[in-house]
């Protein structure tokens, strides 16, 4: 049994519109003037149980309004939704029991508190005995290496502690399915490995299904096995995340720094040159094109190297080029 | 049952994180006091009386105390909502297992009891000292009953309002609206004997006095037969608030929406 099937899902919102300044907003006041926002137009997709699901797009995609209706929390306007079974806006507090939530602007942590009080109190909410909660505390507290910030104050936590807890409490309860909402926004590199290590670990060990938003192309290769790109509420791309890292991601961008100035000659076919320096260069190529062996060769070549950075192009470039080459509705 | 009892001992535990907001609280409770009694003293020394509408000048003092320290300690829960709405945090309140009312009513009673505890201590000693000794113990009692249902008839209001946030976002302006009614008609500022007879009578027909005068007034001068009438007046709001908190909650429920993301 799929464990999240969208049909059709639609949600529209109406919002005042008002001029700029006091003017606009007596305006407002006495005749406002209302416009539509379509945010999400007609979504349909299925998620089977246990997958890692990435839902990317840009800002104001509809992904989050998308998560929003899967939990239970808005009403769509039109559509079906099934989530492990349950309709989320009629069996809102039933889903409960079987879904873990982290939206990741926003804290479900008692700020003032340690961490372990919240575990304590979602033990509680979820009707799980003191011992059960205390042993899956346990167990978390290792998958996510938070032992030692259970019992500092939320407040006094890093961005990234903060995120290992906020993840970390929304699994306490063993939920079948995970909802994750731009978990690992604002974190650095390291935070975020740490949160994907753990995830990854977690969702394997106890068959969790993770559907996953974000604007980091990382969380998808790190994460999931599936990608849904979405733009305007509307699906636009839906693939294996290897099959997207073979169309999309094969523009890589490579700089090298050498131990001795080199001379600046650096001419390989279909390779783009963007920075030229007397120790080092940083040129773009596409893998499908231009053979990676034969640029390294030619870099390596060149001098003794000291240093190298492989990159991939930014993810809302990919986006970009997906939503110019696949219009709404056509799918891969 | 349980995890309501959870949620309120955590909110306890979440206020006693921060003593020095408890110290500026008990301030705050020790000067409304101090004024008012210099306020009813006067107005006791002009009109040379020892009583007026059968209450004393100490009878006013307490009647004070008990009234600012429901006032003080009662839900805000609007706020609350409110706040949760705009910042969009409603969404992790909403998506657990719990009835949404029933949360921000055991929230809001874990405030509550820290807060009306200290308002009562440190009340309760400023009183002592301007007033002398406090009522009697029967008056305490009838109070504390009487606290209990107009602690939640003040809930349903708060959550009533509260709801509005679900579509209008902002809900001060209610707040205040529904402050003054219960400072003026609720005899919060004024017992309700000093009111002319027909302001009496349309007072009691409102929710109002049974939020506010019930247990101030019962505390300072405990009488059986008003005791029972001002229980009865509660237990009928109570129920009709009820009614009227779930259909409302039913319906913007579906209006929600979250902001930002």
């Amino acid at each position: 049994m799929p464990s999240i099937e969208v049909a059709n899902l639609q949600k529209t919102f109406q919002t005042k519109r008002k001029a700029a300044g006091m003017r606009g907003s007596l305006r407002a006041l006495f005749k406002p003037e209302y416009h539509t926002v379509e945010a999400v137009r007609g979504l349909s997709f299925q998620m089977e149980a246990g997958e890692l699901l990435g839902f990317i797009g840009p800002n104001g995609a509809g992904k989050s309004t998308t998560i929003k209706i899967l939990t239970g929390i808005l009403h769509p306007t039109s559509g079906n939704a099934k989530v492990l079974g349950f309709v989320p806006w009629k069996d809102r507090q039933k889903l409960a029991y079987h879904i873990g939530t982290v939206f990741g602007q926003r804290p479900q942590l008692w700020y003032h508190l340690p961490a372990v009080d919240t575990f304590m109190l979602f033990g509680k909410i979820f009707e799980l005995d003191d011992r059960e909660t205390k042993k899956r505390i346990d167990l978390l507290a290792e998958a996510f290496d938070i032992r030692d910030l259970l019992e500092t104050p939320v407040r006094k936590l890093s961005l990234g502690q903060r995120m290992r807890c906020e993840v970390a409490a929304s699994l306490l309860h063993r939920p079948k399915l995970l909802l994750l909402d731009e978990p690992s926004i604002g974190l650095d590199v390291v935070a975020k490995q740490h949160i994907r290590d753990a995830i990854r670990k977690m969702s394997q060990e106890e068959n969790v299904g993770v559907l996953l938003t974000s604007h980091d192309a990382g969380d998808l290769e790190a994460l999931c096995r599936r990608v849904i790109i979405i733009n305007h509420g509307q699906i636009v791309y839906e693939d294996k995340v290897s099959n997207l890292k073979r169309k999309f991601l094969t523009r890589k961008m490579v700089e090298v720094r050498y131990a001795e100035e080199v001379s600046p000659n650096f001419s390989i076919d279909g390779v783009e040159i963007l920075k030229v320096g007397s120790y080092g260069v940083k040129l773009r190529f596409d893998t499908t094109k231009t053979p990676v062996d034969a640029v390294m060769a030619h870099l390596s070549e060149a001098g003794e190297l000291v240093d190298i950075t492989v990159s991939d192009p930014p993810l809302e470039e990919v986006i970009a080029k997906i939503y110019q080459d696949n219009k709404p509705g056509m799918r891969t | 049952m349980n995890k309501y009892l959870s949620i309120l001992s955590m909110q306890v535990t979440n206020n006693l994180a921060y003593p020095g907001d408890f110290l500026g609280r008990s301030i705050s409770i020790a000067t409304f006091i101090f004024i008012f009694a210099g306020l009813w003293g006067t107005t006791f020394a002009i009109s040379d009386t020892d009583a007026i509408n059968g209450l004393t000048l100490p009878n006013m003092i307490w009647y004070f105390m008990m009234a600012e320290t429901l006032e003080l300690g009662r839900p805000r829960i609007n706020r609350t909502i409110s706040e949760q709405v705009k910042n969009g945090e409603v969404a992790y309140i909403l998506n657990k297992p719990y009835n949404f009312i029933l949360y921000h009513f055991s929230a809001g009673l874990g405030d509550g009891i820290v807060r009306m505890t200290l308002n009562l201590i440190v009340g309760s000693a400023v009183a002592w000292i301007l007033a002398g000794a406090p009522p009697a113990p029967v008056g305490w009692l009838m109070a504390f009953i009487t606290l209990i249902g107009a602690w939640i008839l003040h809930f349903c209001m708060m959550a009533l309002i509260g709801l509005a946030a679900f579509i209008v976002e902002e809900t001060n302006s209610f707040e205040l609206i529904y402050q003054k009614l219960v400072f003026i008609l609720g005899g919060f500022l004024l017992p309700l004997e000093m009111f002319p007879a027909w302001l009496q009578k349309i007072a009691l027909a409102l929710p109002f006095p049974y939020m506010m005068y019930a247990p101030a007034r019962l505390f300072v001068k405990p009488e059986m037969g008003l005791f029972w009438q001002m229980l009865a007046g509660q237990a009928i709001w109570v129920a009709i608030f009820v009614v009227l908190l779930s259909f409302v909650y039913q319906r913007s429920e579906k209006l929600l929406t979250v902001n930002g993301g």
